[in-house]
């Protein structure tokens, strides 16, 4: 009876433990993008793989990254674990309590300093700062490991070999190393699983244009995850099993081959064996990881891309490469303020961003784009007229931007779960919604809705106006299920809210994977965008990034992009050339007049306007 | 292993200088931001900034809620350790390569994992939905964020407390049955107590990551709830205010600093005896 | 004839389906020192554990002062135990770890204060009150372990080879100390060893087991001197142990020499099993005793020599004040009275006791 009620309770604690991975092998095989919905069974993300070079990019990085900082994590821990045999109590104190530090200490906390660090230095950050953390934080796991085997060495092992006339690294490295073995090992896999499995650090150390799979993943969770992570995170997975299986059945044959055969023959095959299983991928993973990390070979001939998120078709990527042949970086951010915080901090600078209209007047405000050299981008003439007009509201002379998209900002909604269409923001406010509101994740887009409702301008800077607007969003909060940026988009599909203030761009995709929904710009008014292509002061291939921008604007290529994306294009040759009459006259995708006269463009609000803002949403967002 | 002491300076100095780098100086930086403003003139505004009530709301929520994912890593792993301590049969290293395997899975992953199985139309709903039980709807509310941090700081629970209790020698408890102690005077005054450093350790494995994560708040939280983590994470990555993200952060270190005292004062108390 | 106070009734216990006791029968008396001796795996601690209620038969009863007890707790017994690795409680001082048991009972605090001062005094650790256990040497822990058990006032002491950890000399004191602490005690002492040395040194009452049987009970001479079967005169002290022939009563051949001994009732040349001490072997001048053989090897021991002398094929161990140099020429000569005459084992039961078996 107790073993029965033992077992069911370590049963349901490895469910617990083990249920989110299923699920993710599950998803991994799901044809449907969306999390929520399972649409039969495939392959295709595995396949899909093959050509993803930024998912392979990620994870050549995070195993060579594993890789170098373990190796060398384990060199200097197990030496600096024979060198404390040395010192005096005293000291071995003071180092190991140094070594706890980033053991104990918060993630957060040693991300930053180590951040912190780097910035202040100018140090670039990316793949070496990203090391340089990982064999910091690695080191405690090894010397934890061997530090307590150290201990229980018998001194007179080392004297003994010395004795019989080893010198004193032979006298180490047969008399004592083969005692520590197993737990450097120990010390070494902890450090690696560490490794693979850091979020926080590599979080703040990484830079620009280098991810890890981490950071990969964090990037796109907000808008639902590519199955290709998936796919390879079960990959990984997988391998670790059928290695961990293959060691264990090697120890059971070890054991049993033992007993009849003469011991020294098999402790040799055994050993060759175990040294080629680990040479094997320690060289598959170092030959992989420079092949696609490019680590050692920084090209001069290169082109870093940083846009928002799932905002243009990879292919187009490619085609450009093939084209020009500059290699693109291509980054992708979540909000615009991020975005924003990352090239004001960042010294390895992106040379092509695409924000919008009240960022991009933000930028030109702090001096960090350039003009454009409108002669290397003869294909701007394919972007309509009405488009080069409208953002001179923030480009005066058109000179340092380059229409990309446009669209408005509405609400989204599940016409099974809604009595009636809304034409209004006040559903939102509405209790009838509770728990079935999905508000925008950045801080302009909120603020728009609730200023409007109000009655006020969407780029007021009136503290008062701002603090009404706060207010309503606190009020809101709890009929509020989530605040999301893309991700918006796979909720709506998977059924798991009824409204969702999204981009136009969102709805053409949504409304094709679930036929209930429908879009609306409320009759209050809304905001209208438009992002452009612009390149950074600090840009070291402006070259590049002309070509880059002025390739955008080909009809063709903007006419494939929109395709994949279905964002309105403000390139009218590509408009054009759109065959599907209903898609060419979709009010969601190119709304007729009356909706845009009743929408507004954000303006720069300045410093001080940035800073309201972004206090008044710290206070909605902690307040309740 | 008899070394002497130059032989063993010169072994340690790569790592003192590596630690001095990149532990040291980095931590003496936060300090440096934490207490200047933009003009580089010293203040307190940072660290005192942690009394707004934003801040204050985010941290007590934080502490909260790392307080009870901690207790319940506690409940949940102290009788696994113990079920897992008395079956001697079982490979040891078998039973942490399992609680470490997960790990292989990515931790962003493995909570986005959880938003598949908690949402209202997730898998635990549906599984619920047909066995014509009532749903549950908990995604983003703070209870999901307790299920995260319960579930990637378990195993920090469960082994230090494993480790100690397999190394208590059964004749202690046979002794302690001896000396007329029932099962549960046996374990409250023999057992527990004899684990203290592995509860210690664990309970500081998790609530020090639990109450400065921000990935599983905004995860499971669905960007609703703000922990500590996130205010100082946003500090960096949104306002680009390194001066009062470091001021935070040293808010944050000292409930570390707490932790290592607790832990040292129990440390010595085992070393003593 | 002492009162009875434990009793086991055809205990028999397996581990895994291996049979550790086989229907054992043993009772021990009031006051008396009473040692477990067997080597590892005989079912000697097993017996132990089975009466300090650690481990439930598979089939029997264990019966304490009239009492069937089989299936009591273990804190519900009148009994304590020192373990083998002391198993002090290591986050207690000494005097928490003597006042365990009391304040488990609820005594008052007055009363286990005396106690913890009686205690320490009898096992000479006075002024070690506020010590924890992790910084006394082995001696004193074990000392600690034996107050924390007699402080609770046992009717029976059970003591897993408690001295098994510690060096000779120590080893050797702590004998008589518990000796010295039984007198005064006047309580029940059951022992586990597998030191015949020590079993021989202290205890009343002798039982000697083997692969789960009781080869032999008795007092520590009756066991030395008249050792049952070969095992039992193997595991006792050194022995010649030599296949022989009971030609007729009070005649043995030995390695085909008539020996006269004072042993009846075995048949007439019937198969036996002859042992003689090496100290009661003696050396006479060749011609003058039995058997004719040479010194092969000598030792110095202190007390005696130790000397191996190769005769008819089998080599004689011989204990000797005199040294009789190696390579001379000797002859063997045993007085009848030192000449034990055992059966051969016949049944599969009685395999047990060869000590060759395994």
């Amino acid at each position: 009876m107790r073993s029965k009620i033992e077992k069911l309770y370590t049963g349901i604690i490895f469910i617990f433990m083990y249920a989110p991975i299923v699920t993710l092998m599950v998803l991994s095989f799901n044809s449907s993008k969306s999390r929520a919905k399972w649409g039969g069974f495939t392959l295709k993300w595995y396949i899909n793989l093959i050509h993803d070079s930024s998912v392979l990019n990620a994870m050549a990085n995070t195993l060579v990254i594993a890789l170098i900082s373990t190796v060398i994590a384990t060199v200097i821990g197990t030496i600096t674990c024979v060198g404390l045999m040395g010192v005096n109590r005293r000291s071995r104190a003071v180092i190991m309590g140094i070594t706890n530090i980033p053991m104990i200490n918060a993630d957060i906390v040693t991300g930053i300093s180590l951040m912190l660090l780097f910035k202040v230095l100018h140090f670039e950050t990316g793949f070496v700062s990203v090391l340089i953390a990982h064999i910091t934080f690695n080191i405690p796991y090894v010397m934890l490991a061997v530090l307590p085997a150290m201990k229980t060495i018998d001194p007179n092992v080392y004297e003994a070999a010395l004795d019989l006339g080893a010198k004193p690294f032979h006298a180490f490295r047969k008399a004592v190393l083969p005692n520590l073995t197993s737990s450097v090992l120990a010390g070494a896999l902890m450090a690696f699983t560490m490794s693979i499995d850091d979020f926080i650090i590599t979080y703040f150390t990484k830079g620009s244009g280098f991810d890890t799979l981490s950071t990969k993943i964090y990037n796109e969770v907000k808008r639902g995850i590519r199955p290709e992570i998936y796919a390879i995170s079960t990959i990984i997975f997988a391998v670790v099993i059928v290695l961990l299986m293959m060691s264990e059945r090697m120890r059971n044959r070890h054991a049993s081959v033992r007993k009849d055969a003469p011991l020294y023959k098999v402790e040799k095959r055994i050993s060759r064996r175990r040294f080629i299983l680990m040479l094997v991928p320690a060289f598959a993973i170092i030959i992989l990881g420079m092949y696609f990390g490019g680590v050692f070979k920084r090209k001069s001939n290169q082109l870093f891309v940083y846009n928002a998120g799932e905002y243009i078709d990879p292919e187009i990527i490619e085609m450009f490469s093939e084209e020009t042949g500059i290699e693109v970086i291509y980054d992708e951010f979540e909000t615009l303020e991020i975005m924003y915080a990352k090239i004001y901090q960042d010294d390895a600078a992106y040379d092509v961003l695409c924000p919008s209209d009240y960022m991009i007047a933000k930028l030109i405000d702090n001096d960090m784009i350039q003009e454009l050299d409108l002669d290397k981008i003869p294909n701007r003439k394919n972007i309509g007229q009405q488009y080069m007009e409208a953002s001179k509201a923030f480009d005066p002379g058109n000179k340092y931007a380059i229409p990309y998209c446009w669209g408005t900002v509405g609400i989204l909604y599940n016409t099974t779960m809604v009595d009636e269409p809304p034409t209004s923001w006040d559903v939102l406010w509405d209790e009838k919604g509770a728990g079935e509101i999905l508000m925008q994740d950045s801080i302009r887009d909120a603020f728009m809705v609730a200023l409007i409702r109000n009655g006020f301008d969407p780029n007021t800077t009136d503290p008062e106006e701002l603090a009404i607007a706060a207010d309503d969003l606190i009020a809101q909060k709890p009929l509020v299920q989530a605040y999301v940026i893309d991700q918006a988009k796979d909720k709506m599909i998977g059924g798991e809210a009824a409204y969702a203030v999204t981009y136009s761009g969102d709805v053409m995709e949504a409304m094709a994977g679930n036929e209930d929904l429908d879009y609306v710009v409320p009759e209050e008014g809304s905001n209208v965008w438009l992002d452009c292509w612009v390149v950074t002061k600090k840009a070291r291939n402006p070259e590049a990034a002309m070509k880059w921008i002025d390739f955008m604007c080909r009809p063709d290529i903007a006419l494939k992009n929109f395709e994949f994306i279905m964002y309105s294009t403000p390139n009218t040759a590509a408009w054009e050339m759109i065959e599907d009459e209903e898609l060419k006259n979709s009010e969601v995708a190119f709304p007729g007049d009356d909706v845009l006269k009743r929408c507004t463009s954000y303006t720069y609000l300045g410093e001080e306007g940035d800073q309201l803002y972004n206090d008044m949403w710290k206070k909605v967002k902690t307040g309740e | 292993m008899p070394i002497n002491r130059k032989t063993s300076r010169l072994l340690n100095s790569p790592y003192v200088a590596w630690a001095v780098i990149f532990i040291i100086v980095p931590l003496f930086m936060v300090f440096y931001y934490g207490f200047t403003d933009d003009s580089g003139s010293f203040t307190f505004d940072n660290v005192a900034a942690i009394a707004s009530p934003e801040h204050m709301h985010s941290l007590l929520l934080a502490v909260a809620l790392s307080v009870v994912s901690t207790v319940i890593c506690f409940i949940l792993a102290y009788p696994l350790g113990m079920i897992l301590a008395r079956n001697k049969a079982s490979n040891r290293s078998m039973i942490i390569t399992l609680f470490i395997l997960p790990m292989w899975m990515n931790f962003l992953l493995r909570t986005l994992a959880w938003m598949t199985l908690l949402e209202n139309k997730g898998v635990i709903n549906g599984v619920l939905d047909f066995l014509h039980l009532p749903g549950i709807n908990i995604i983003n509310t703070p209870a999901a964020i307790v299920i995260g941090m319960v579930y990637n700081f378990l195993p920090f629970m469960i082994l230090p407390i494993y480790n100690s209790l397999s190394s208590i020698d059964d004749s202690v408890i046979f002794a302690a049955r001896d000396l007329g102690a029932d099962s549960k005077q046996t374990f409250f005054k023999v057992t527990l107590p004899l684990t203290v450093p592995g509860i210690i350790s664990g309970v500081t494995m998790v609530f020090i990551p639990a109450l400065t994560t921000f990935a599983i708040s905004t995860m499971l939280g669905g960007s609703k709830i703000l922990l500590i983590g996130n205010v100082i994470e946003q500090e960096f990555t949104l306002s680009y205010d390194w001066n009062l993200g470091s001021g935070l952060s040293i808010v944050l270190m000292v409930f570390i600093i707490i932790n290592i005292v607790v832990s040292s004062i129990s440390d010595k108390k085992g070393e003593e005896s | 004839m002492k009162k009875e106070l434990i009793k086991l009734n055809h205990i028999s216990k397996a581990f895994d389906g291996e049979l550790i006791l086989d229907d054992l029968n043993l009772v021990i008396h009031e006051n008396e020192f009473v040692t477990l001796l067997g080597p590892s795996g005989c079912g000697k601690t097993t017996t132990l554990r089975i009466i300090g209620g650690f481990e439930t038969p598979d089939k029997g009863n264990v019966v304490f002062d009239g009492v069937d007890i089989t299936d009591l707790a273990p804190n519900k017994r009148q009994l304590n135990t020192v373990f083998q690795k002391y198993a002090l409680f290591t986050h207690m001082d000494v005097a928490e770890n003597i006042a365990f048991g009391l304040k488990i009972r609820n005594k008052p605090q007055e009363f286990i204060e005396d106690k913890i001062n009686y205690a320490l005094k009898l096992v000479n650790l006075e002024g070690y009150e506020h010590r924890m256990p992790n910084s006394l040497s082995g001696g004193q822990q074990q000392r600690v372990a034996i107050a924390r058990a007699i402080v609770n006032e046992p009717k029976v002491l059970l003591l897993d080879e408690p001295l098994g950890a510690l060096d000779l000399k120590l080893r050797q004191d702590m004998q008589y100390e518990l000796i010295r602490l039984k007198e005064e005690l006047g309580i029940t002492f059951i022992y586990v060893t597998h030191d015949q040395e020590e079993a021989l040194t202290m205890s009343d009452h002798i039982v000697v087991m083997n692969q789960g049987y009781i080869q032999q009970e008795g007092s520590p001479e009756d066991i030395y001197n008249e050792p049952e079967n070969a095992f039992v005169a193997d595991f006792i002290g050194d022995s010649n142990i030599i296949s022989s022939t009971m030609v007729k009563d009070e005649l043995v051949n030995i390695l085909g020499v008539d020996f006269v001994c004072v042993d009846k009732g075995f048949g007439e040349m019937k198969p036996v099993d002859v042992v003689i001490r090496p100290e009661d072997v003696e050396l006479v001048p060749k011609g003058e005793g039995t058997i004719s053989g040479v010194v092969s090897h000598v030792i110095f021991k202190g007390v005696h020599y130790e000397m191996e002398v190769t005769a008819r094929g089998y080599k004689w161990l011989v204990h000797s004040t005199k040294l009789s140099e190696a390579g001379s020429e000797v002859d063997i000569k045993v007085d009848p009275f030192n000449i034990q005459v055992m059966n051969k084992p016949e049944s599969e039961d009685e395999e047990a006791l060869n000590p060759d078996a395994d």
